[in-house]
């Protein structure tokens, strides 16, 4: 065949083959991508781990159920989230904090015999975080918790807007997406500034 | 397995793009723990700042600092309002002490020696082995005064623990400061000591400069504004005379070089070196001669007239001055005339080898305007509130440093101690100090970090970083009134982690413990140094006078709320001490100054330049160079960073083929020389060239290892007629290009110049009428 | 966090700068490296012409030895109120907000860098490097400020989280702002010895502020200017005149 000569392409069964196989398998690349794509959006609009129905909260060095301190125990939630209402951080309680009830409340319990173990060896205990920002966001429970404070009274169900009913909760988890849509709907709702320097600075 | 470049760049493209998925979604993992501490203290609360009132130590005059603490961290320093010194403000020097906190090549425990002297190769011991090893060789001494110790200016409380120390173990001790300061009091005593009321305890104390308040202010080399004495209360008093709404005052600087205190006066007189007292004396001749001066001053400085000034005459001396007649006789008119007016002098104009008559000259003219003791001009300051403790004294002379090398030599001295000062990098090569330690069969270094002197040490004791220590301060020279000073640690010591065996410790404390170990009593109050300075403050309390903050001492019900309040405040001060004895009688005024002479290179050849060594703006004496704040600072006339730059006349650099960023060979008489890049500008006279002093350490850490040279290697060794003081500005050297360059890290123009065009202008000025 | 209700009036913040009392220290250029988390401008950088100092001194010569002059002049944002650089942003990363403040977002900006060409004032920077700290100096760094990633810009901010940080402790402990608070004032402020650098609200008639830019820049006799006002930017900086005896009513650069 001389170079640049033109012949009808013919149409062999092997070539058909070829084009059905290339076409499903196009067709079910779509697919996955447009499930992870869905994925992706889903985990960025709101909590990752909600999409698959497993929002479990982490598992943390000690198993601490918030629901015996403050559902039967009846503790407020600023009893040991002491700095909450005074700055930024609601702040995790010192382990001497917790051993001031622990020194003699739940012999037996192995997971107070850990956190007895901590004080003792004189280990800070490190808790996974499960509330987090970003750190160009400059978020200050103080400010909220005044604001929500004044208008519905009550410390604990001003935390339970954001935090859900963490006094339910075996493990605590995230309720709320956290994102800037959200941060932005609330401010929004509640006449609070939008002007991006309120959190970005 | 092989690769087509296709293939290649499609996986690379590939895992790029993941890396930044990934980079993008994933938590830096120390973000995912939480920490919760085994106690809380209670000022902490996480969000929260505190400011801490303490003392800065890295400036010649400490100013009082309050550090803001948030987490236990030290994040900001800035000015105590309440600190009588500084009011407030502080400087480029005073910030940047946070990073000397957290220094990255800070030493954690004591070192011991392993390898060769200066070979870098240390171990970590415990500080019951340090401390025991140290007082076996102090034991094992033939002679007590076997034993120095070099210390930087050490005064208050912590100056008497190291007298006591030294004095009862038969030790000498020896006082650096590469820029001393020894001249210049020697000179205010000459000046203004005449019937010896302004000593405490024995040591001279300084007086304070009323600038804010003066009308017209005449400077002679002293760097006010920069580097010299206390740069922050003059900048700050600086700023308040040129206030406008207070009749902006006029400053004239008469200066060899071009600093940032002459950039900032509103007449820069380029004098010629050396020749500062000789325009002082032609300026007092015309005072004295049109009548214009104090009438019963000029009768004791001139003896009732017996002293003859008439060949002081502007228009005999001028051109050995280097200034216009017209100009003396103008500017001592105005001197005269312009009330209060005030007249100080200092740095290069007291270098010199006739520096000390410059100084004394300059400082007597304030008695011809009668400004010694008046408001806008030299205010007295009375003695130390405290019997026992001394303000710091000033540095040893240079004959004594070349006495303790040849004693060294000799083999008299055995063990060196050295304590916040750095003297193999401070000293000139011609002393012979860094030869001499080589003989030295032990040296001690207390320094926190491996400067140069710590470096070549056998033992290393880290003493804590200043925010993280106990201290106090009587200021020499003080605001005009009794005050003191208290420096309270900011935060935790660094390296308490280490544990008690290792870390750092407070210097005294070692002192104490080594005193007992050694079985000599110190006849201290208490045996720990916090509880001397408690101490200290009980007898300030105890007599009931003055302030703390603003409220009196007779007002606080008990010890405990006063100790609080002086921590809380930074300062204990009493307005009303002031110095009330009767004003000093003026000395006879010297009627001739000795021609300076300089060392090394005698001709004045086309490449031979009178060299004057500044110290540098942020690195100050060197001290300051392992910070890289420090570094990165531009220098204010020349914008230059991180490197030795040698300024140099803009036309001369040009007859002499000589561009910025040339490295320039600097060579002294000796044959010694350092190489430094050149910055031509228009500022310096042809006749000079300056290099900062800062750079050059042979050790210290990674921002100042190996970085640029250490100009005061090559100064020579002449001295101050009557205090025998390194006359630092007295050395002559040769410039050669070495034909190599390299780009002069520099601020100037890494930004595009502003567009400007006729109409707009970057600084306008204006008269001021 | 002032919520609007509990809000008056809004502030101005601007600055005022005297001149004629710069010495060029430098100590304002610190004090903000320090605050606002800037890293370590190191020798490359500047040998690239890429250091970063949100606050600089400018050094102008004017004449020749012997009769040479230095003139300083500290540059920083001018938080114009007709600012070039925000229209020419892409992506609004960079907009003029409420209390008169020229407002970087960190998070919204790509890094196309219109905006710092589009700077008469070139007080913007790019960060070219991804910033970073040898692990000990980390801990000075100020929670109160984001570290800027590798390709944003960023620059001079009046210290925000120390207006937002007293803005919200003023809230919760029911204080007004005062003038001349030392934890308002911008670290810049708070460190110049001189006192070049005033800071404040233009909407208060009380503040220092005000008062000086009555005096300044009304009266016949001010030494009141703007900065390249000619263009049109309208600053919130105002500068004083140098003051020299010997000038006529004339300037250097």
């Amino acid at each position: 065949m001389l170079p640049g000569d033109f012949q009808e392409p013919r149409i062999t069964q092997r070539k058909v083959l070829l084009l059905g196989v290339i076409g499903l398998g196009g067709v079910s690349g779509l697919v996955v991508a447009l499930a992870l794509g869905l994925f992706v959006l889903s985990a960025w609009l709101g909590l990752p781990l909600d999409v698959f129905g497993f929002n479990e909260g982490p598992d943390q060095p000690i198993e601490f159920p918030h629901t015996v301190h403050v559902q039967e125990l009846g503790l407020d939630c600023t009893f040991c989230h002491r700095t909450v209402t005074k700055d930024a951080a609601a702040s995790i309680p010192a382990v001497g904090l917790c051993m001031t009830c622990h020194k003699t409340v739940g012999d037996g319990n192995p997971e107070v015999d850990k956190l007895r173990g901590y004080y003792e060896s004189d280990r800070p205990i490190d808790w996974v975080r499960v509330h987090r920002v970003p750190d160009h966001v400059h978020f200050v429970h103080e400010a909220h918790i005044r604001f929500f404070s004044d208008k519905m009274g009550g410390d604990s169900e001003t935390c339970s807007i954001c935090h859900g009913d963490v006094g339910g909760m075996e493990k605590v988890n995230q309720v709320r997406s956290l994102k800037m849509s959200d941060c932005v709907d609330c401010h929004r709702n509640n006449d609070a500034p939008t002007d991006c320097t309120t959190c970005h600075y | 397995m092989e690769f087509t470049r296709r293939q290649f760049m499609t996986l690379m493209g590939g895992s790029a793009a993941t890396a930044v998925v990934f980079q993008a979604c994933g938590v830096p993992p120390d973000e995912i723990k939480v920490q919760s501490s085994i106690q809380m203290p209670e000022d902490l609360v996480t969000g929260t700042d505190n400011w801490y009132a303490t003392l800065d130590r890295l400036n010649p005059t400490s100013n009082g600092i309050v550090v803001r603490v948030m987490e236990g961290r030290a994040k900001k320093i800035e000015g105590n309002v309440d600190y009588p010194i500084n009011l407030g403000k502080h400087n480029v020097v005073a910030e940047a002490g946070l990073q000397s906190l957290y220094d990255p090549d800070r030493i954690s425990a004591p070192l011991v020696r392993v390898g060769d002297r200066g070979s870098g190769q240390w171990e970590e011991i415990s500080w019951t082995d340090a401390l025991s090893r140290l007082a076996q060789r102090i034991q094992g001494l033939q002679s007590t005064s076997g034993m120095a110790m070099v210390t930087d200016p050490v005064g208050s409380h912590l100056g008497m623990v190291v007298e006591r120390f030294l004095t009862k173990i038969g030790a000498r001790h020896l006082v650096f400061e590469p820029l001393d300061r020894v001249t210049l009091s020697a000179a205010m005593e000459t000046a203004f000591n005449h019937n010896n009321q302004l000593y405490s305890q024995g040591r001279f104390v300084m007086p304070d400069f009323d600038i804010e308040n003066a009308e017209y202010l005449l400077s002679f080399g002293a760097d006010f504004l920069s580097t010299w004495v206390s740069p922050v209360r003059f900048a700050r008093s600086y700023g308040r005379f040129r206030d406008s709404d207070n009749n902006r005052g006029v400053f004239v600087h008469a200066d060899s070089r071009f600093s940032v205190t002459g950039a900032n006066s509103d007449k820069w007189l380029y004098v010629n070196p050396g020749r500062e007292g000789l325009l002082a004396q032609s300026i007092a001749q015309v005072i004295i001669s049109e009548g214009l001066g104090d009438p019963e001053s000029v009768r004791s400085l001139t003896a009732d007239g017996s002293i003859d000034m008439s060949h002081l005459d502007p228009e005999l001396v001028s051109s050995e001055i280097g200034v216009e007649a017209g100009k003396i006789r103008q500017i001592a008119r105005d001197f005269a005339s312009h009330r209060p007016s005030l007249a100080i002098g200092g740095g290069s104009a007291g270098a010199h080898t006739n520096g000390l008559s410059n100084l004394t000259a300059i400082y007597l003219l304030n008695y011809l305007v009668g400004s010694v003791g008046k408001k806008g001009g030299v205010i007295l300051n009375p003695e130390s509130p405290f019997s026992d403790v001394m303000p710091a004294s000033s540095g040893a002379s240079l004959d004594e440093w070349s006495n303790f090398v040849d004693e060294i030599g000799r083999r008299e001295v055995e063990i060196l101690l050295v304590r916040g000062a750095d003297p193999i990098y401070g000293l000139p090569e011609g002393v012979g100090f860094k030869d001499a330690i080589e003989r030295l069969p032990l040296i001690v270094s207390f320094s926190g970090r491996m400067d140069d002197t710590a470096s070549m040490a056998d033992l290393i004791l880290p003493e804590h970083n200043y925010l993280e220590d106990w201290g106090t301060d009587v200021p020499n020279p003080g605001p005009g009134y009794q005050m003191v000073g208290f420096q309270q640690p900011v935060v935790r010591p660094f390296f308490e982690h280490r544990g008690i065996h290792h870390g750092t410790r407070n210097f005294a404390d070692v002192l104490m413990v080594l005193s007992q170990v050694l079985g000599a009593d110190l006849d201290l109050s208490a045996d720990n140094f916090l509880e001397i300075l408690r101490d200290g403050a009980r007898k300030i309390y105890e007599r009931g006078r003055g302030v703390a903050g603003d409220k009196s001492v007779g007002d606080f019900t008990d010890f405990p709320s006063f100790w609080n309040a002086v921590l809380q405040n930074g300062s204990w001060r009493d307005e009303a001490a002031r110095f009330d004895s009767t004003a000093p009688i003026p000395p006879e005024f010297p009627s001739s100054i000795q021609p300076p002479s300089f060392g090394g290179i005698d001709t004045v050849a086309q490449d031979v330049f009178n060299l004057i060594p500044f110290a540098s703006a942020s690195l100050s004496d060197g001290s300051g160079a392992h910070l890289p704040w420090l570094q990165a600072t531009p220098d204010p006339i020349t914008t230059a960073t991180w490197r030795t730059w040698v300024e140099i006349n803009i036309r001369k650099a040009e007859n002499l083929g000589i561009k910025e960023g040339d490295v320039v060979k600097v060579t002294n008489g000796r044959g010694n020389f350092v190489e430094a890049l050149a910055y031509p500008h228009p500022g310096i006279s042809p006749d000079v060239v300056s290099i900062p002093i800062g750079q050059g350490h042979s050790s210290g850490g990674r921002y100042s290892q190996g970085r640029g040279s250490n100009v005061l290697s090559i100064l020579d060794t002449k001295r101050t007629e009557g205090t025998s003081a390194l006359a630092w500005a007295a050395t002559r050297v040769k410039i050669e290009k070495t034909g190599r360059w390299m780009r002069l890290p520099r601020f100037e123009n890494t930004a595009p110049e502003l567009a400007v065009d006729e109409g707009g202008h970057i600084i306008p000025l204006t008269s001021g009428d | 966090m002032v919520t609007t209700q509990e809000k008056k009036t809004e502030e101005k913040w601007g600055m005022v700068i005297d001149v004629d009392k710069c010495i060029g220290c430098q100590a304002c250029v610190v004090a903000c490296q320090s605050e606002n988390n800037i890293p370590v401008n190191e020798e490359e950088h500047f040998n690239q012409r890429r250091p970063i100092q949100w606050i600089r001194v400018e050094r102008y010569w004017e004449g020749e030895f012997p009769d040479v002059k230095a003139r300083f002049i500290p540059i920083m944002c001018q938080h114009c109120d007709n600012a070039p650089c925000e229209p020419v942003c892409p992506v609004f990363a960079t907009y003029h907000n409420s209390q008169g403040l020229n407002v970087q977002v960190y998070n919204r900006c790509i890094g196309t860098r219109f905006c710092a060409n589009n700077c008469p004032y070139h007080v913007r920077f790019f960060n070219f490097w991804e910033p970073s700290w040898p692990e000990s100096l980390k801990n000075q760094l100020n929670p109160d400020v984001t570290v800027r990633s590798r390709g944003i810009m960023e620059k001079c901010t009046f210290c925000i989280q120390r207006i937002r940080r007293t803005e919200r402790e003023s809230g919760r402990d029911g204080n007004e702002l005062k003038d001349g608070d030392r934890a308002l004032n911008t670290a810049c402020v708070n460190a110049c010895p001189t006192d070049t650098l005033v800071f404040g609200d233009f909407n208060n008639p009380e503040s220092r502020v005000s008062k000086l830019r009555k005096k300044e820049m009304d009266d016949h006799h001010g030494r009141g200017y703007k900065m390249l006002d000619e263009l049109g930017t309208s600053p919130n900086v105002i500068y004083l005149k140098k003051v020299d005896k010997e000038a006529k009513e004339s300037s250097t650069h």
